[in-house]
């Protein structure tokens, strides 16, 4: 209604693009990227774009579409946004260049940490990490004398104090949303019981006593959660936390800032980050990073621009004006409380998520095979019996086993 | 007209569903038969990934694909026959269930679980459209005719609405504590999750179907009430027919053609039924043939996809939509060959 | 309901009136809760209890709301613009233009109403209240929160307008290759008994049933490469034809070549055949008789047909985010990534504001044509 505020924010959108001076240079060659949509990358390609000559495809396709553009002559993107297990298949398909000329030509500022490495070979630059890690209510546990959990068995034996006293109804939260999300609960379990998951010649290894445990710790942690636990995504979960209505939820990190956002939370100041509960071996959990590729099929010339932008998008400036937003790998990164969870996690000792063509077809077998048995419809060994099975039909189709 | 001047007004529409629907069509009935996949290579990599503050270095033995001379994957192709079909139905454990008579056993394969719910989706929400359609439309007619106007827009909103947005909404009015949800608890006086088993979920999507599609029903039968004979209507009248006799003995005849239409639209769309499993999010629960189809299509985070599974399965789904619909098109071939 | 032997008893007419009454409140529910919802503060919108959605605490809260008076002088220009578009608009166009040329004047007419709608809704009327509230007292003061923050920052912050500019682009060019193919064949079908045509007919209704993510996957990656397959025959300028909307609209338009042939079709036959032979008898050929005596009087069938593929268009997901890049996105996709991105309930509610800006458009589009929808259908563009 009021239209001085609208042509206020109008006039601000014209100055905000006009001051594209944030850029240390100016970008000659065009280029475009493509990448997943979310904040983080919303962030990095802003301060990209502000060298001029960038166009930005935060796409939620970008898995389908990836592999296709970069197979491209030209490549249809120069820049690419990956992860652990979305570079894989850019890897396995050689449409990535290797950046070590690159990185030593402009790569003064990069921590050694960030440069992933196969083979030897830099084939892409981290930018981000993020790992799930235990996000508890300080408040509710301190006022009935319960100590930060460590192990699932004091969640489950914390759920069931705040229970029994009434405070909340489903004390526990979880990103059990069947797919993607729900396997990556059951990856972290089994992480948790030091398991492998994935044999000599591709063969699943994963219905074992190990497996078996995972399975019934999620199974106990639904007993206490919510009973559309099936549907709960991560904004679900970071919604629950926001209105008060969950005490604990092994929650990703990059929405621990949420937890502290005055205009959404009744919570602010009331959560703690604290490391993944532990398994039998490890914490449970996995470490993802999130960084950036480059095609192979484009020219030198191109290449070299391209590396330069992405310095400039990832750089010290672009992290101190988003320092919440991710748990950055970069000097100027603060790591506050927020962060705390993920760090702890490393800490003790949480692995990273077991990339490869493999455990992608496992993942989701798992995400389509789990519900089964959280429903009642099969039991453990049985559910794991069939993802296994499921997983040999796929792998076989994919070339991954030889018949 | 002779065939020249028919190719001429056909041609270009032919074309077009030729090259765009017709030929990727004969490339899937192809896929269903053959698998294409990478040559791999195990080979031992080492990789590093970053931790916090430092890397941690993995070496192991990993598949990998063989590339050639211009750095492309090798791929190998093969003819399985009817392997893939054999992947989709499982037909060992299927009959397995099936002599042991342990139906929830078959209900967890997935490609019979998911024709069980196509199927009662389809066949249940069918005459709930054709009969609220129906009912709307009578119901728009008895209404005096200034109000009829806003009537009929505010009908058409449920149909024109973005089925994307319409899921979600519906999302958002039922889904944790939303307000219909909250509606209800206060009205039954308990705690109610309806997100949290198979047959709510099941009742929200078929209602959310006839939300949808009743309307077009109700306005194309609607826009059959305008020609029933008025004559006949009342000569029926001062025959001593009662409303129900009139209805069923000259109205419904009369706009028989149209509730084929409407049925024939209707079997073809909610046997594709898609919308609603991703907007619901449904998976757990139950899926739908051309979920199952997508399933396969789309590839997971490392690239993988089972495209002869997923070739197979789309023909099967086809095959079910041929014979669903064999019996509304024997009346159409008679259309055709007597109307000229 | 012209005789009187068909008067209905008043207890029918009643109830037949109210279940009208239940009904129209079932269909518009959804619609008015997430418009509702779109205008205020997310700890209102995502409130479990009902009143404060609507009423917004919230965002009264925050300063912003409308006062009774801001509600009946809303309401009222409201109401006005429905009229005008409704009786006004329809005359004047007759009025003005050449009897050929209607499509041209409703265009003009449709945006000239829109403009002057939004300029009076959104400047000359707030401007009014900003003088008038201070006045009325009581009646001037904010009663019920309502924020247009959230479609500030679709349309001007997230770039929104991008996205509907590309949707109209894409829906544009459906609707009119769509009809011009479709009517083509629809009149050929409709006046040949051949064998071959209904098999052309019968195989069309198994393409229009089939499941659109079998065909639709496979397109991508020959899109993507069409620049290498494409170059022997186009040479250096073949063009990748992913991301590029007529690419899209190609793939649409076929997809929708199906249902329209045959709407057309059944409404091609209800024209009587005499007509056509009668102008072919007078030396007109197939086509000249196409275009002298059935284009003047196809238009009711043609533009209900329209409108379904109108709707096709915009409201397509599926082709959209599989085919073009980000760039040329459409309004779907890009509100479908809104939902899927990592995102706070302040983004939720952005998305929904923006889900209400999709759903506007088809708002006014049917408010237009709905007399046209149903007397298309009358004339029998659903015939079998």
């Amino acid at each position: 209604m009021k239209l001085k505020t609208i042509l206020m924010a109008g006039a601000m959108a014209i100055a905000a693009s006009g001051a594209s001076a944030a850029c240390s240079y100016e970008n000659e060659v065009p280029l475009k990227s493509l990448s997943a949509g979310f904040e983080a990358w919303k962030a990095v390609t802003d301060a990209m774009a502000e060298c001029g000559n960038f166009s930005a495809s935060l796409d939620q396709e970008f898995r389908e579409k990836q592999p296709e553009a970069f197979a491209a002559d030209p490549s249809l993107y120069q820049i690419g946004g990956v992860a652990n297990e979305t570079m894989i298949p850019l890897l396995n398909a050689g449409t990535i260049r290797p950046l070590d000329d690159l990185v030593a030509k402009y790569g003064q500022d990069l921590l050694p940490n960030q440069l992933i490495k196969v083979d030897g070979k830099v084939m892409a630059i981290a930018m981000m990490v993020n790992a799930q890690h235990l996000m508890y209510r300080n408040d509710v546990l301190a006022e009935l004398g319960i100590e930060e959990p460590k192990t699932y068995d004091d969640v489950l034996a914390a759920a069931a104090k705040i229970k029994e006293a009434g405070v909340m109804e489903y004390p526990i939260g979880g990103t059990f949303k069947t797919g993607w999300n729900l396997a990556q609960e059951f990856v972290n379990m089994y992480m948790g019981e030091g398991g492998t998951f994935i044999g000599e010649g591709n063969i699943p290894a994963i219905n074992n006593e190990k497996g078996v445990k995972a399975l019934e710790t999620m199974k106990a942690m639904t007993e206490f959660m919510d009973p559309e636990y099936l549907v709960s995504d991560s904004t679900y979960v970071q919604q629950q936390f926001q209105q008060g209505k969950i005490a604990m939820a092994n929650l990703w990190a990059s929405r621990a800032a949420a937890m502290n956002d005055e205009a959404e939370s009744q919570v602010v100041g009331k959560v703690t980050m604290a490391s993944a509960p532990m398994g039998s071996e490890r914490p449970s959990t996995t470490i993802w990073w999130d960084g950036i590729v480059l095609a192979s099929n484009m020219s030198d010339e191109e290449a070299d621009a391209a590396f330069r932008l992405v310095m400039e998008g990832i750089d010290g400036d672009m992290v101190s004006a988003n320092n919440d937003t991710a748990v950055w790998l970069n000097a100027a990164y603060q790591p506050g409380e927020l962060a705390a969870g993920a760090a702890a996690s490393a800490e003790n000792g949480a692995g990273a998520y077991p990339a490869s063509a493999a455990m992608g077809v496992l993942h989701s077998a798992l995400g389509n095979g789990l519900a089964d048995y959280l429903t009642g419809a099969k039991d453990a060994q049985t559910a794991l019996a069939d993802i296994e099975a499921d997983y040999i039909t796929a792998a076989k189709e994919a070339g991954l086993i030889s018949n | 007209m002779n065939f020249r001047t028919f190719a001429a007004f056909v041609g270009p529409s032919v074309f077009m569903m030729l090259l765009f629907i017709a030929f990727p069509l004969v490339s899937v009935f192809k896929q269903s038969f053959y698998i294409t996949q990478p040559v791999y290579e195990m080979v031992e990599v080492e990789t590093c990934t970053p931790g916090f503050l430092t890397q941690t270095c993995v070496t192991e033995q990993k598949s990998q694909p063989k590339l050639d001379e211009h750095g492309e994957v090798i791929t190998q192709t093969e003819y399985v026959g009817l392997q893939s079909y054999r992947n989709v139905l499982e037909p060992e454990r299927a009959w397995r269930a099936i002599t042991e008579g342990n139906w929830s056993v078959l209900s967890t394969i997935n490609f019979w679980k998911a024709l069980r719910f196509t199927l009662t989706f389809t066949l249940i929400t069918l005459p709930l459209v054709i009969g609220f359609g129906l009912g709307i439309a009578v119901l728009i007619n008895n209404a005096a005719g200034s109000i009829r106007g806003p009537v009929i827009f505010i009908s058409l909103l449920p149909f024109i609405i973005t089925p994307v947005i319409g899921a979600l909404s519906i999302n958002w009015l039922f889904r944790g504590e939303g307000i219909l949800t909250a509606l209800l608890e206060w009205w039954l006086n308990r705690d109610i999750a309806l997100f949290a088993q198979a047959w709510t979920i099941e009742i929200l999507m078929m209602f959310y179907r006839v939300w949808h599609v009743a309307p077009f029903a109700a306005v194309v039968f609607y826009a059959g009430l305008q020609t029933v004979n008025q004559d006949s209507l009342e000569s029926a009248v001062i025959d001593g027919a009662t409303r129900w006799q009139r209805m069923k003995y000259i109205v419904i005849p009369h706009l028989m053609p149209l509730i084929i239409f409407v049925s024939m639209i209707h079997l073809m769309d909610a046997y594709r039924v898609f919308e609603e499993i991703v907007g619901f999010s449904s998976q757990a629960y139950v899926i739908s043939l051309q979920w199952l189809t997508f399933d396969f299509l789309v590839p997971d985070q490392a690239g993988n996809r089972s495209i002869s599974r997923a070739s197979a399965s789309a023909m099967l789904t086809m095959i079910g939509i041929v014979l669903l619909l064999i019996l509304p098109l024997r009346r159409t071939w008679r259309d055709h060959k007597g109307g000229h | 309901m012209s005789s009187r032997a068909l008067r209905q008893p008043l207890s029918l007419r009643l109830t037949s009136n109210i279940f009208l009454a239940f009904w129209c409140l079932v269909a518009a529910f959804p619609i008015v809760w997430i418009a509702i919802m779109s205008v205020k503060s997310p700890v209102d919108a995502y409130d479990s209890n009902a009143l404060n959605v609507i009423f917004g605490p919230a965002t009264l809260a925050t300063g912003n709301g409308l006062s009774v008076l801001d509600i009946i002088l809303g309401i009222a220009v409201i109401w006005g613009a429905a009229m005008v578009v409704t009786k006004v608009l329809p005359a004047k166009i007759k009025e003005y233009t050449a009897p050929g040329q209607a499509w041209f004047g409703w265009v003009v007419g449709v945006l000239v109403a829109l403009i002057a709608f939004l300029l009076v809704f959104f400047v000359v009327l707030p401007a009014v209240l900003n003088v008038l509230n201070p006045l009325f007292g009581p009646l001037g003061r904010d009663v019920l929160g309502v924020t247009t923050e959230h479609y500030k920052t679709v349309w001007v912050d997230r770039g929104f307008s991008n996205n509907f500019k590309n949707s109209l682009i894409v829906t544009a060019g459906v609707v009119t290759v769509s009809l011009t193919v479709g009517t083509l064949a629809g009149y050929g079908l409709a006046r040949s008994g051949s064998t071959l045509a209904f098999w052309i007919l019968l195989i069309a209704l198994i393409f229009r049933a089939l499941p659109h993510s079998v065909l639709v996957a496979g397109y991508l990656p020959v899109f993507i490469n069409s620049a290498e397959w494409l170059a022997p025959i186009l040479g250096e300028n073949a063009p990748t034809l992913y991301g590029k909307p007529f690419a899209v609209i190609a793939v649409l338009v076929a997809i929708n070549q199906p249902f329209t042939i045959w709407m057309l079709r059944s409404f091609f036959q209800n024209i009587p055949a005499e007509l056509d032979e009668a102008a072919r008898v007078d030396g007109c050929n197939h086509f000249q008789a196409f275009r002298r005596v059935i284009m003047p009087v196809m238009w009711p069938g043609v533009i209900t047909t329209g409108l379904f593929s109108f709707l096709l268009a915009y409201n397509d997901f599926l082709v959209t985010s599989l085919l073009l890049d980000a760039q040329n996105q459409t309004m779907v996709p890009a509100i479908a990534g809104m939902f899927n991105r990592e995102t706070t309930t302040t983004d939720q509610v952005v998305a929904v504001a923006a889900a209400v800006s999709i759903i506007a458009p088809l708002f006014f589009l049917v408010m237009i044509f709905q007399r046209q929808i149903v007397s298309g259908l009358t004339a029998g563009a659903v015939k079998g």
